[in-house]
């Protein structure tokens, strides 16, 4: 335990001294949040609702810091440490691969966490959001998004030749998931074509799943989504952790 | 004495190339023992199969009585080792990699005190980056000594060092030997494997072309310097015969 803490205390300061992900993960969902604050106001999502714009924004405000550690951040960290052969210096040492893996995902669970305590008093005090829903059903479906979407990244991680191709498949999976899965780009602009063919991203699942129970709308089929994205983290933690390569 | 690392006719291939050859060797504890040979000889691959970082194709390993690669994460509790080619953390300071490392074993060495020993005391809050060569090399060594190792394994440990610095180092690792401290180590100095090890193993393309001591191999060769007898040894210096 004390290893992991010291582990994940150094790697912490070396991620934040890198400055990306504080950019990415902390500072840009709050200038999403700025322009969408400032362009909407506190007026209703559409005529005749309860809750406003930015009440149904901001469960997808909360996955920018999501995407940019799950899809950036993580699968561009594990590769680049066993490029640089910095997990072969590790491999000739008692630590345990898990654990490595285990204290990359915590900075980047780190990041989210963050993010989002520091968006939602924000959207409260500024433009008067308040959750309809319920905060527990929130926060789960937050974690779950959260969980799933860093699988997927250290999985990339993982199996990824180098850091090169470990880059391009991040970024294939990071701006389609970004603009269109709803993140950025409210989902219900979208045409209903584009819709129907980013629904498979687990991403635009969790997004969906953490915008009603904020806004506490009811959801048709619950399970479909939750079982989606466990699915997801169950099979990629397994393969990342089954293909794990020092080198 | 005990024999702390055994191999076994080990062998291991790069495609069509033979990169160690059915190599068998021993290292008793309390040893420094050196694998030589020049560049592409299979020093590294050699090492490397030793330590279970490379799966060799064929031969048995055991160092402290454990598997490599079936007991990793116990054998390297009581092993410490330096490889010719590693990195570090982009950002990281001398403190922080060295407490990274620190924090990974039971009973780990005062880093701090190692650091000084070695004349690196000062830089512990610099930017590994910001080393010059020779203080990096310095830091991989006191890096692989944080364990309080029984065995320690370096690799072409002296690269990039100046005279002077060689020298200490070589007292260091002498002091550590005489507390019983095993040595394996590669190099491409004669004169730093005349002054540490007991004994040697000179590799050409893979294959065990001398194995003894410094001493012996001067005899077998019938030149009065190491150096010269390694070069004959080797077959480095085929124009002059």
């Amino acid at each position: 335990m004390k290893s992991f803490l010291t582990l994940l205390k150094n790697e912490l300061k070396l991620n934040i001294r890198n400055m990306n992900m504080v950019i990415f993960a902390v500072i840009m969902p709050l200038v999403v949040l700025l322009i969408l604050g400032l362009l909407n106001g506190t007026r209703p999502a559409v005529d005749g609702v309860e809750y406003t714009f930015m009440e149904q924004s901001l469960g997808a405000l909360c996955t920018i810091s999501i995407c940019a550690g799950g899809l950036m951040g993580l699968p561009l960290v594990v590769s680049e440490y066993r490029e640089r052969k910095i997990l072969k210096r590790f491999q000739v040492t008692p630590v345990s691969p898990i654990k490595l893996l285990v204290v990359e995902l915590c900075i980047y669970m780190i990041y989210c966490l963050v993010s989002m305590i520091t968006l939602i008093p924000a959207a409260m005090i500024f433009w008067k959001v308040k959750i309809h829903g319920s905060w527990l059903a929130f926060l789960g479906s937050w974690l779950l998004t959260m969980i799933s979407t860093l699988s997927i990244g250290m999985m990339v991680g993982g199996v990824a030749k180098n850091s090169k191709s470990a880059s391009v498949i991040a970024c294939l999976l990071y701006f389609p998931m970004l603009i269109f899965s709803g993140t950025t780009l409210p989902f219900e602009v979208m045409p209903e074509a584009i819709q129907k063919i980013v629904s498979v991203f687990p991403m635009t699942q969790g997004i969906q799943l953490m915008k009603a129970t904020f806004l506490g709308l009811s959801v048709d089929n619950i399970k479909l989504p939750v079982i989606a994205m466990v699915a997801v983290t169950i099979l990629c933690t397994g393969i990342s952790i089954k293909y794990f390569k020092w080198e | 004495m005990e024999e702390v690392i055994k191999v076994d006719q080990l062998s291991k291939t790069y495609g069509n190339l033979l990169a160690v050859d059915n190599i068998s060797l021993s290292v008793k504890c309390g040893m420094a023992f050196g694998l030589l040979g020049a560049n592409g000889a299979g020093k590294s691959t050699t090492m490397e199969c030793i330590l279970g970082t490379k799966q060799a194709d064929k031969g048995r390993v055991s160092i402290l009585g454990y598997n490599p690669q079936k007991d990793r994460r116990k054998l390297f509790q009581k092993v410490g080792v330096q490889f010719q080619e590693c990195d570090y953390q982009p950002e990281i300071k001398v403190s922080e990699l060295c407490e990274e490392t620190a924090c990974l074993y039971k009973t780990p060495a005062d880093w701090r005190e190692l650091c000084s020993q070695f004349g690196i005391g000062s830089k512990i809050k610099n930017a590994v980056k910001s080393l010059s060569g020779g203080e990096r090399q310095k830091l991989f060594i006191v890096l692989a000594l944080i364990p309080n190792p029984e065995i320690v394994f370096l690799d072409e440990l002296t690269t990039g060092l100046d005279a002077k610095a060689r020298r200490d180092v070589w007292k260091i690792l002498l002091a550590l030997k005489e507390k019983g401290l095993t040595i394996f180590l590669t190099s491409h100095f004669m004169d730093e494997v005349e002054v540490l090890c007991d004994e040697i193993c000179i590799l050409k393309k893979g294959k065990v072309v001398f194995y003894g001591t410094v001493e012996e191999s001067k005899v077998v060769s019938g030149s009065e310097k190491f150096e010269d007898a390694y070069l004959i040894l080797s077959g480095e210096e085929v124009d002059e015969k």
